[in-house]
């Protein structure tokens, strides 16, 4: 198995502060890989510079072979990005949006309809498709924007924080799509959260992400065993407070 | 085809509903300006004076000049008033204004003394056109100029004579603009030139507005919904996305210049029409008098031509190509300044500048033409790009072609400048990173350091 991404040393410096030091992690074709670390951390910052929308301070990183910093056009064509939070054009249908996001990736009128059902069938929305998004709940926004970031079938898709602010039901069913996708799909998932026990259920590989550095990536139950710990949160907890302590 | 798609995207959020809807209504509103305007301007010109009178002195000398009052077209409403409380007599008869013939005023004008005429008008309102209805000043010139003659008629002058008195000569007026003259005075030019170029300061000033709010808000939105981020990430070229958005900003703000030019030059025609109208009956009534001559009057168009200050196709071509050039402008620098703010609200408090920008050589290209101000402030009139365009008509209409093409060159060296820090800010990650929030907690920042 491949790796769709590869992320060596990359950094990210604001005037004075790293918000993201020396970061390092891959992801393999079909992997779901999260980042996990509170607010601040630098996992929005990581992701940023991975959608080429920060350049980075130092380091690089490869999208299907393709370079951040030297080939950022080539990486945009491989790519998704969903960002936290994000919305969408309020004055556009469902579906006009979709095609417009389809039409941003191929200029091929036949393939922008293929994305467009296949968009549809992922998002579940049916007829409100034909509304303006600016009718539609929270959690429908979050589905057509999840089945946006999907419908091209991206190598590698980035989710910032996909099921924030989402009810139990809809954040079940994003992060089944999530899973499905990958496993049928084989596509690759970046996706970044707070949300600990979301992250244990949804992803193949982690990797904990405080003050900027990235302590420790693994399997789920690689890491609860090594830190012996019964769930994300406690593992996350015990890796911050070594890192105090060194 | 990327491009078109983002185009179509920009212009659907730009042309909605609301936009249609008051483009509709401001053009409505105009249109009824202008005939108001003009029926107003109708009514002044064509009706006879309308009057009241109280004549205390009630001799034969007043009587025949209230007889010749009416047969010069004065419509007089006699009414009887007594004692010096105007108040009180406007109140009581119900009026706006009033003349009072005083008691012995036929006996001083015998004894070649100046009696007094009294008139009383009641003002309610500092409005330009509140008090136009009121002709009490009209009729005491007529009153006037009827006891000027009948006191020339008592002392033996014809009236040929008192006609030739009055009027000792006649006066050529010409006027010369660059090296073309024609026989025409500068305030008939004046009063011709000026309602023309009245109306592009004001589409430009409008259309400053318009268009930096405009772009301003569409990248505040775009950056408070996280769309930017989307769109930035998606494989399309940064200068398709901000060349998108300058093409449908331009394409709605020259759709709204068309609609506001329309609608002014509606209003101004009506109100030049009628006020041209007025003016030809002031001549007609001096030629009659031998004042001027039926060529003066119908050969004023003819004559600006010959002055050169009747503007042509290419004209307003090249008026077109510098209005372009001035929203591109605006379009690039709100570009930066939409940039800067992460919130609708910071973007009207962002847009300020610019507006004053636009205000400085709109307010002067009213009162004062800006060659003639002292140097240091004439330079920094200039130095404002969007002087050149609130002066491009008058320039043109003179000559002043250096001064015009001048405008051009500078405005297009701005434009580069602005335009190559607005691309530079969309290629770099400036675009999502920067902000001026004056204090306020900076939430696009605080996502970045996250």
């Amino acid at each position: 198995m491949g790796n769709v991404l590869e992320v060596k040393e990359l950094s990210k410096k604001y005037t004075k502060v790293f918000a993201a030091e020396k970061v390092s992690f891959e992801i393999g074709e079909g992997e779901i890989f999260a980042l996990i670390g509170p607010n601040g951390a630098g996992k929005t910052t990581t992701i940023r510079m991975i959608a080429t929308l920060l350049t980075p301070t130092e380091g690089d990183a490869t999208v299907a072979g393709y370079s951040i910093v030297k080939n950022p056009s080539k990486v945009r064509e491989c790519i998704t990005y969903l960002p936290d939070e994000a919305g969408a054009y309020k004055t556009m249908k469902g579906i006009e949006y979709l095609k417009f996001m389809g039409g941003l990736f191929t200029e091929d009128s036949k393939k922008i309809n293929e994305f467009v059902e296949r968009a549809k069938e992922i998002n579940g929305l049916g007829e409100r498709l034909n509304d303006k998004i600016g009718t539609y709940s929270r959690g429908m926004i979050r589905k057509l924007l999840l089945s946006r970031a999907v419908m091209t079938k991206p190598k590698l898709a980035i989710l910032d924080e996909p099921t924030s602010g989402l009810d139990v039901l809809n954040a079940l069913d994003i992060r089944k799509t999530i899973k499905r996708l990958a496993r049928e799909e084989n596509m690759s998932f970046l996706l970044s959260s707070h949300n600990m026990l979301e992250i244990e259920f949804v992803s193949d590989r982690v990797g904990i992400i405080s003050k900027g550095h990235l302590m420790v990536t693994g399997r789920t139950d690689e890491l609860k065993e090594r830190y012996n710990a019964p769930n994300l949160e406690e593992v996350f907890e015990r890796v911050v407070l070594e890192n105090e302590v060194h | 085809m990327k491009f078109i798609n983002l185009l179509k995207k920009e212009l659907k959020e730009l042309i909605n509903a609301q936009m249609i809807a008051s483009l509709l209504v401001v053009m409505a509103l105009l249109v009824a300006m202008g005939n108001m305007m003009s029926s107003t301007i109708n009514e002044i010109s064509n009706t006879e004076y309308k009057v009241s009178l109280s004549d205390r002195d009630d001799t034969d000398f007043t009587k025949s000049l209230l007889d010749q009052l009416e047969k010069d077209g004065s419509v007089i409403t006699l009414i009887k008033t007594e004692g010096d409380n105007y108040s009180e007599i406007l109140k009581e008869n119900n009026l706006d204004s009033i003349i009072i013939i005083p008691e012995g005023f036929t006996d001083l004008i015998n004894k070649n003394e100046k009696p007094e005429l009294i008139t009383v008008s009641r003002m309610e309102s500092a409005a330009m056109m509140s008090n136009i209805s009121n002709h009490t000043s009209d009729v005491t010139n007529l009153i006037n100029t009827y006891i000027y003659k009948e006191l020339s008629k008592k002392a033996g002058i014809t009236e040929e004579e008192l006609n030739y008195m009055t009027s000792p000569v006649n006066i050529v007026e010409n006027t010369v603009v660059a090296d073309k003259s024609a026989n025409i005075s500068v305030e008939t030019i004046m009063n011709n030139v000026m309602m023309k170029n009245q109306i592009l300061p004001i589409v430009v000033f409008i259309l400053i507005t318009m268009v930096s709010q405009t772009i301003m808000n569409a990248i505040a939105n775009e950056k408070i919904d996280k769309t930017l981020e989307t769109l930035l990430s998606a494989p399309v070229s940064r200068s398709s996305i901000i060349g998108a958005k300058m093409l449908a900003a331009a394409i709605v703000a020259m759709l709204n210049a068309a609609f506001y030019m329309v609608g002014f030059s509606s209003f101004m025609s009506k109100t030049t029409n009628s006020t041209n109208l007025s003016s030809n009956m002031d001549s007609l009534k001096e030629m009659a008098e031998g004042a001027s001559s039926v060529g003066d009057i119908l050969s004023t168009e003819a004559k600006l031509s010959q002055l050169g200050l009747s503007l042509g196709i290419t004209d307003y071509l090249l008026v077109g190509l510098q209005l372009f050039i001035t929203i591109m402008i605006c379009l690039s620098v709100s570009i930066i300044l939409g940039a800067l703010v992460n919130d609708t609200k910071s973007s009207q408090t962002m847009i300020m500048p610019l507006l004053m920008l636009a205000m400085i050589p709109y307010m002067i290209s009213i009162f004062a033409d800006i060659n003639s101000l002292p140097v240091v402030f004439k330079t920094l009139v200039y130095a404002i790009p969007f002087t050149h365009t609130f002066s491009a008509m008058s320039n043109l209409m003179f000559g002043h072609y250096s001064l015009f093409f001048g405008g051009i060159i500078y405005q297009i060296i701005v434009l580069a400048v602005c335009m190559f820090f607005a691309l530079r800010l969309f290629n770099s990650d400036k675009i999502l990173t920067i902000s001026l929030n004056f204090g306020k907690k900076d939430k696009q920042k605080t996502n970045s350091d996250t």
